[in-house]
């Protein structure tokens, strides 16, 4: 379960990115963080993997303060997560089967198991024929899949996702929350930050609005998922 | 643990090679400073062994008196031989002297014709144990044999020693404080290279923070590429010493004034040890170094 008890973020000298958010979002959860550009919504999943600390507040995950934690703490806290990002990040250098494979190795699993997983999970996501590509041979939404892949290859409790379909046309980013509601069957909580109100419309099943950083709304749509499904 | 080791091996292996011109100049530049200092060790050690050699033949003269009977000798041999410092007292009769400055002049004996026989003095040749060899030490007990009633005159080759002792203790501080200084340059050589690495590796250092690695895993490979540069540069260093060696051996001839120049041996294995040693911490020195800064300019 994560926790976010009277968070702000502060940059300096002055810019107050977000203010006093509380927050309980429960394992299994699919939860969109919706708001303008600015709003805050990337500064809020960069707090849960300890990417930025809180100004003020507190963040538990599974009951750990988040915030506390030393640079191994957190180094094992990012292991439980998955992180998915609007501009793919994969390494240009590696094939596709490498660029997943290295996040499994990084946590100390074997080369030869690392492969196993990564191409079972390619080959999950439709992408058995482009293992051995490299990230420039492959369209936006293969670079995306291979993305999720890479966020899932070490079985995280916790994805968190951001713009994942900023930069995929309509057909890719519809086909590309349907995995994301796959991914959350198996249990694994999903945050996807974006602002893309059709998407929203459609898959959320709780929505949580920010304006210029201040918690505007929490909104619980059960039925909306189910219709997506 | 065998996975993460071999995971850092193979990281180290392809960043060595694809910054190979990179990482082979900066172990040009180890090989250049360990080099610098390997070649005033070779000039100590052979100095120390050559400063060793005189020792060994270090010898005290103790003229007698020329009146001297035979009892007044056997006592102050014996109070000589019974000194903590002493190893050995050899009694040179004036005829034995004698004798032996003819041997010496060979031909030249002739001119020594119509000297009277005992115009050389006796003497005792006084061995020093290998423990009180040091100069002051030397020089107490030819003090202390000056004061020795029947004995005239006391020689020792006191200055050679000490002014060869100077040259030693000269070349060893000239090897700590070039060498000192070209490893501060070495350190800085090395820092940059795995900074030029770092920042070829900067994307895949960031996607790996956010996965979860490790900082020691992150770290590591960047550690094992400036151990590796410290070690090639330190062999290459003991190869190229090896080399100067051997044509040095071959144009200094052997015998004469030079002769002991002549039996110049190379590097003991501890020296050698040293070199790689000194090698292997600049590199991973100066690895820690450059990354410690680097993250820190990065996180900040």
């Amino acid at each position: 379960m994560i926790q976010l008890l009277h968070v702000s973020k502060r940059y300096p000298p002055n810019l107050q990115a977000l203010t006093d958010i509380c927050l309980k979002i429960h394992q299994g959860e699919f939860v969109f963080i919706t708001g303008p550009s600015g709003a805050g919504k990337t500064t809020l999943l960069k707090l849960l993997f300890r990417g930025e600390e809180p100004s003020e507040g507190e963040i538990l995950l599974n009951g750990q303060n988040v915030n506390r934690l030393n640079s191994r703490g957190v180094a094992r806290l990012r292991r439980g997560i998955g992180l998915v990002f609007q501009e793919f990040k994969l390494l240009p250098r590696l094939t596709a089967l490498e660029n997943v494979a290295l996040a499994a190795e990084v946590v100390g699993t074997s080369k030869r198991e690392s492969c196993i997983r990564a191409y079972h999970l390619l080959r999950e996501l439709g992408l058995k024929e482009k293992c051995d590509a490299k990230p420039l041979m492959l369209s936006g939404g293969e670079q995306q899949r291979v993305a999720i892949a890479r966020a899932l290859v070490n079985n995280p409790l916790l994805v968190l996702a951001d713009e994942p379909t900023g930069n995929l046309d309509a057909q890719v980013s519809d086909e590309t929350m349907r995995l994301f509601l796959r991914i959350r069957e198996h249990g694994t909580t999903i945050m996807i930050a974006s602002h893309d109100g059709s998407l929203i419309q459609r898959y959320g099943t709780r929505v949580v609005s920010l304006q210029a950083g201040c918690l505007a709304a929490d909104l619980h749509r059960v039925k909306k998922q189910e219709g997506a499904r | 643990m065998w996975s993460r080791i071999a995971f850092v091996a193979r990281r180290a292996w392809n960043n060595l090679r694809e910054l190979f011109w990179t990482h082979f100049l900066t172990a040009v530049a180890m090989t250049m400073t360990l080099f610098v200092f390997g070649a005033f060790m070779l000039l100590q050690e052979n100095l120390q062994n050559l400063l060793k050699g005189w020792g060994d033949q270090i010898q005290i003269n103790a003229y007698l008196e020329k009146n001297l009977d035979t009892a007044e000798v056997q006592n102050l041999w014996q109070r000589i031989r019974s000194l903590a410092e002493v190893q050995e007292v050899r009694y040179i009769s004036s005829a034995q002297a004698w004798k032996d400055f003819q041997g010496a002049l060979g031909a030249q004996s002739g001119v020594l014709e119509g000297l009277p026989k005992d115009v050389l003095p006796a003497s005792f040749e006084i061995t020093i144990k290998p423990a009180f060899r040091d100069s002051p030490l030397v020089a107490g007990l030819a003090a202390r044999l000056k004061k020795e009633k029947g004995i005239t005159v006391v020689e020792y080759p006191q200055e050679w020693v000490q002014r060869l002792s100077l040259v030693v203790l000269a070349v060893r501080w000239a090897k700590w404080i070039l060498g000192g200084a070209l490893f501060m340059v070495t350190f800085f050589i090395v820092g940059s290279a795995v900074k030029l690495a770092l920042l070829a590796r900067k994307d895949e250092i960031e996607m790996m923070q956010l996965f979860g690695a490790s900082k020691q895993l992150i770290q590591a490979p960047f550690v094992v590429e400036g151990m590796t540069q410290g070690i090639v540069g330190g062999l290459l260093s003991i190869l190229c010493l090896w080399l100067l060696f051997q044509s040095l051996r071959e144009v200094i001839p052997s015998g004469g004034l030079v002769g002991p120049l002549a039996q110049f041996e190379f590097l003991d294995l501890r020296s050698a040890g040293v070199i790689l040693a000194i090698g292997l911490f600049l590199g991973g020195a100066g690895s820690l170094f450059s990354l410690q800064r680097f993250i820190k300019t990065w996180r900040s």
